[in-house]
């Protein structure tokens, strides 16, 4: 592990004091263990259950004007939440029609996050200290121009050719590594025995993550989740994945992406979903992720992707009228 | 400051419905189907003669709408709405609820606007 990661993964938790103090109304309350220890489930392992948001208005990558700043001013914090509700709001008219159309309906279905993270960090990305994706390698390059390239070709001959989540197969959401997207961004955590499972609200997915210390499936079985496995260290559960196809990409994976991710409890209504994604075949170099998560009302509800998805045949059926007024 | 256009929903707008066709649609609903990835509001549309046509209309995913305690029978049938959107490329009678009001121009599910705030999200932030 590199300088850089270790300090990457330094949890930065501004509620400490008040975790400390819950922690100590609950040592008083006999309810949890020491002070300094989060809650812990009958099995003794950390419990991280419950429903749980990671919506946030911070961008991944530190917007290029905020060049090396880290962290965001409280007042700048203020603003650019302001700026990016105001931009994410589909209500507004302006732009032009294909801008029109981009923002699809009423914002009033959405659920998007109206803050930047508790930590005011300026990207969610803390590693490289740049707040930005490293490159691709030659390799991972050559893989995006294929793909682009298909795209563009075949934009919609088959849902074959559209995104994994016009196909209700897989959704940034769920990942791995999971990501806040623009509503729906809610997760349960249900531990058993000897597991862990995460269930995404997007797109449907339950990933069960044993935490027997079995190893990983063999390489010749992939899946599109991959294989999680976890184990615990201190306060934090350590899900090791491998095992992704060729199919997926995280901004530009492959298939060999050995993803690293830790759910540590932060205080009574949070908790922090870090994640690393080790890559050298498509990555210059590892980068690290920070995703505070607070505590949702819940519930999390049912997405039966494919029940509704006439779009797939309007998007496919808008190709083909598409392709007819050419001839 | 720049910043990137945010994804909006879970498949592209753009390839289902035409910037180049815009409609008004007013009508009585008919059917509303409360489900994923979308929702759709199917409408009864009567043009000058009186002539009927059935539109359906693509919202959003119900269940942020769920979580703050609106149903499909929050739209019942017969409701009135005005629809401001795209049709489908395909020339079949379908749009998107680009905006979609009441009659009387009143949003709907008034109230519900915005976001976690209103299912209790993030109100421990900074505490």
């Amino acid at each position: 592990m590199t300088a850089s990661k270790t300090a990457a993964r330094q949890i930065e938790a501004p509620m400490k004091t008040s975790w400390i103090t819950i922690a100590a109304i609950s040592t008083f309350l006999a309810a949890l263990p020491l002070a300094g220890q989060s809650p812990r489930t009958p099995e003794g392992k950390p419990d991280l259950q419950g429903v749980w948001t990671n919506a946030t208005v911070t961008p991944l990558e530190r917007p290029a004007e905020l060049g090396n700043q880290q962290f965001f001013t409280k007042e700048q914090a203020a603003q650019y939440a302001k700026r990016m509700i105001e931009n994410g709001n589909s209500d507004r008219r302006d732009g032009g029609a294909e801008a029109d159309v981009a923002r699809a309906y009423n914002n009033f279905w959405r659920e998007s996050g109206t803050k930047v993270v508790p930590t005011l960090r300026t990207s969610l990305i803390v590693d490289p200290p740049d707040g930005r994706i490293p490159a691709l390698t030659p390799e991972a390059q050559r893989r995006a121009a294929v793909r682009a390239e298909a795209r563009r070709l075949h934009p919609a001959d088959g849902p074959e050719d559209r995104s994994l989540q016009e196909r209700c197969i897989l959704w940034p959401a769920a990942g791995p590594p999971m990501m806040p997207v623009g509503y729906n961004s809610n997760y349960q955590i249900v531990q058993g025995r000897g597991y862990v499972t995460v269930i995404s609200e997007m797109i449907h997915d339950a990933r069960t993550i044993p935490t027997d210390g079995s190893p990983h499936l063999p390489s010749n079985v992939r899946q599109w989740l991959g294989d999680p496995r976890g184990h615990w260290e201190g306060d934090t559960l350590v899900v090791d994945s491998t095992n992704f196809t060729d199919k997926t990409n995280f901004r530009g994976s492959g298939e060999n992406l050995h993803l690293v991710e830790r759910f540590t409890r932060t205080g009574p209504e949070s908790l922090t979903y870090e994640f690393t994604v080790d890559d050298p075949a498509s990555f210059v170099k590892p980068w690290t992720v920070q995703i505070p998560m607070t505590r949702a009302a819940g519930p999390v509800l049912e997405y039966a992707c494919n029940e509704g998805n006439y779009a797939m045949q309007g998007i496919l059926a808008g190709a083909r009228a598409e392709e007819n007024a050419k001839r | 400051m720049l910043l990137a256009a945010p994804a909006w929903a879970h498949h592209s707008f753009a390839a289902e419905f035409d910037s180049a066709k815009p409609v008004k649609l007013r009508g009585k609903v008919t059917k509303v189907e409360w489900i994923n990835p979308h929702s759709w509001i199917h409408i009864d549309v009567p043009d000058a003669d009186g002539k009927v046509t059935s539109w359906m209309v693509e919202g959003g995913s119900p269940n942020a709408l769920i979580r703050r305690g609106l149903t499909k029978s929050s739209i019942p049938e017969g409701t009135e709405v005005v629809v401001d959107g795209y049709a489908a490329k395909d020339g079949s009678y379908r749009a998107n609820g680009r905006d979609i009001t009441l009659a009387d121009g009143k949003k709907l599910f008034v109230g519900s606007q915005g976001s976690e705030e209103q299912s209790g999200k993030e109100q421990h932030d900074g505490k």
